[in-house]
């Protein structure tokens, strides 16, 4: 049976590699290695579509993370360190909307769980260090957040609702890596199942009616813990072939 | 339904925002710009080399440019100046092979059209200014070589370029042998341009830069067939 073919939301962006300094579409190849290691088949979706018929074509998407969703989404002004990408921003929300709307399994990593809410009438804190007075969410204590790679993420603990479906994935509690100043404040039709202990702040939303619709706030793709990709994987293969079960609840 | 036409990406460590040498698997956005505009919806297929399967939901192909072949595809040892990245290398051949038994309309461009060549059981010349004596093809970092090219009368190039025929060129290997394309094209050098295979729907091979030069017509050949 053939692996289940992923589609990943990815940027186009001014990037330097080698001598070039130039736009290109493009992704960090921990997303791609992520749904390599749990079966799937990688392809990238950029920004440029004026329709989402590309989905028919999918098993499976994931929406990466990435810069801020422009707050008129939920008609809030902007915060000055909002920093948001029009262009991905329109097609990202058209995609989640169709792939909800079809019950394409979906995951949503870091902005892509804030994509979640927004597409389904959410909204977002634009900036966490005004609400909580810290910014641990993005940075570990003592570094610079603008000058980060993954080994100055900040980490935490997150708390699972118990009966949900990311408690059957991943347990009661766990610890996760964090970069990010945003966060969801109203769920949409998501239904929050995740949070920082410290200070409440989401950290998994799920809609139990959907296949398999789930965003986590954090970054597993950077980590050794590819639960949620494998999940990802198995709901798409369920797409592929009758008889293969998809993660149950 | 636009035509899903998948253009394969380069793997190279890359810096971005906040950003330093992330391995990141990357495409110049001038490809998706270019087949977009001819009316093809882009998928970006990072190398992957376990199986081609994604070949059966795509209506299209763009091999793109990027680094030098590994030699070991066509049966040679890498010369001094040759510059690779196997696992693009594997992952991309498989596709190429399994993409042309499946006759699927395949535009390469630049290390594209070497691909194309080798899949179809050709090899390359590593490094022409050995062969050739000058550096007229890639003439200094990030300047491109200006050229007039000859098209074969009759042939898909020519009947696509028509009376037009400068190219921009930035390569230092070439096809040496085309296996079981033909040559369409040539630099006033001799050296191959074009390659195509004409039992097939549509196979071109370009060695310049089209979507450089932002150049259509090739594009939309390629997006036109694969809608057809």
């Amino acid at each position: 049976m053939r692996r289940p073919l992923i589609g990943l939301t990815a940027y186009a962006q001014q990037v330097k590699y080698g001598n070039n300094d130039l736009l290109a579409g493009m992704l960090p190849m921990t997303y791609v290695k992520a749904v390599h290691a749990t079966g799937g088949r990688a392809v990238l979706i950029t920004p440029d579509d004026p329709d989402p018929e590309i989905l028919e074509s999918l098993d499976g998407i994931m929406f990466s993370g990435g810069g801020d969703v422009d707050p008129a989404n939920w008609g809030a002004e902007r915060h000055p360190t909002t920093d948001t990408d029009p262009a991905r921003d329109r097609s990202e929300l058209m995609l989640m909307r169709a792939a909800l709307d079809m019950d394409l399994p979906t995951l949503g990593v870091c902005r892509g769980m804030q994509v979640m809410a927004v597409a389904t009438g959410g909204s977002l804190h634009q900036h966490l260090p005004d609400l909580l007075g810290h910014d641990e969410h993005r940075a570990a204590p003592g570094t610079d957040p603008l000058a980060a790679d993954a080994s100055a993420y900040g980490r935490h603990d997150v708390v699972v609702k118990s009966g949900s479906q990311a408690h059957a994935l991943l347990g009661s509690r766990l610890t996760v890596n964090s970069f990010h100043h945003q966060a969801v404040d109203d769920p949409g039709t998501f239904t929050p199942t995740g949070w920082c202990p410290d200070d409440r702040v989401i950290e998994i939303i799920e809609d139990p009616e959907r296949a398999f619709a789930i965003g986590v706030q954090w970054h597993p793709e950077r980590t050794g813990d590819l639960r949620v990709f494998a999940a990802l994987a198995e709901a798409a293969a369920a797409r592929v072939g009758p008889g293969r079960r998809a993660l149950a609840a | 339904m636009r035509p899903i036409i998948g253009i394969t990406t380069y793997v190279e460590p890359a810096s971005w925002g906040v950003w330093h040498d992330l391995e990141t698997t990357l495409v110049p956005h001038a490809y998706t710009e270019a087949v977009t505009a001819a009316g093809g919806r882009v998928v970006l297929l990072p190398p992957d080399d376990l199986d081609a399967d994604v070949v059966r939901v795509l209506d299209g192909l763009v091999l793109a440019g990027g680094a030098d072949l590994t030699p070991s595809h066509y049966g040679a040892e890498p010369e001094p100046l040759t510059d690779s990245r196997p696992r693009r290398d594997a992952a991309e051949m498989l596709l190429a092979r399994a993409a042309l038994a499946a006759d699927l309309p395949i535009l390469g461009v630049c290390r594209g059209m070497q691909v194309l060549t080798v899949a179809s059981g050709g090899t390359l010349h590593q490094h022409l200014p050995d062969v050739l004596g000058h550096e007229k093809h890639r003439p200094a970092p990030g300047i491109y070589g200006t050229h007039d090219a000859r098209f074969d009368p009759g042939s898909r190039i020519a009947g696509l370029m028509g009376d037009d025929v400068e190219i921009n060129c930035y390569h230092h290997q070439g096809v040496a042998d085309p296996g079981t394309l033909i040559v369409t094209g040539r630099t006033e050098d001799g050296s191959p341009e074009a390659v195509e295979d004409p039992a097939r729907r549509f196979v071109l091979g370009v060695q310049w830069h089209p979507e450089v030069s932002r150049d259509m017509r090739l594009f939309r050949a390629l997006v036109n067939t694969a809608a057809g």
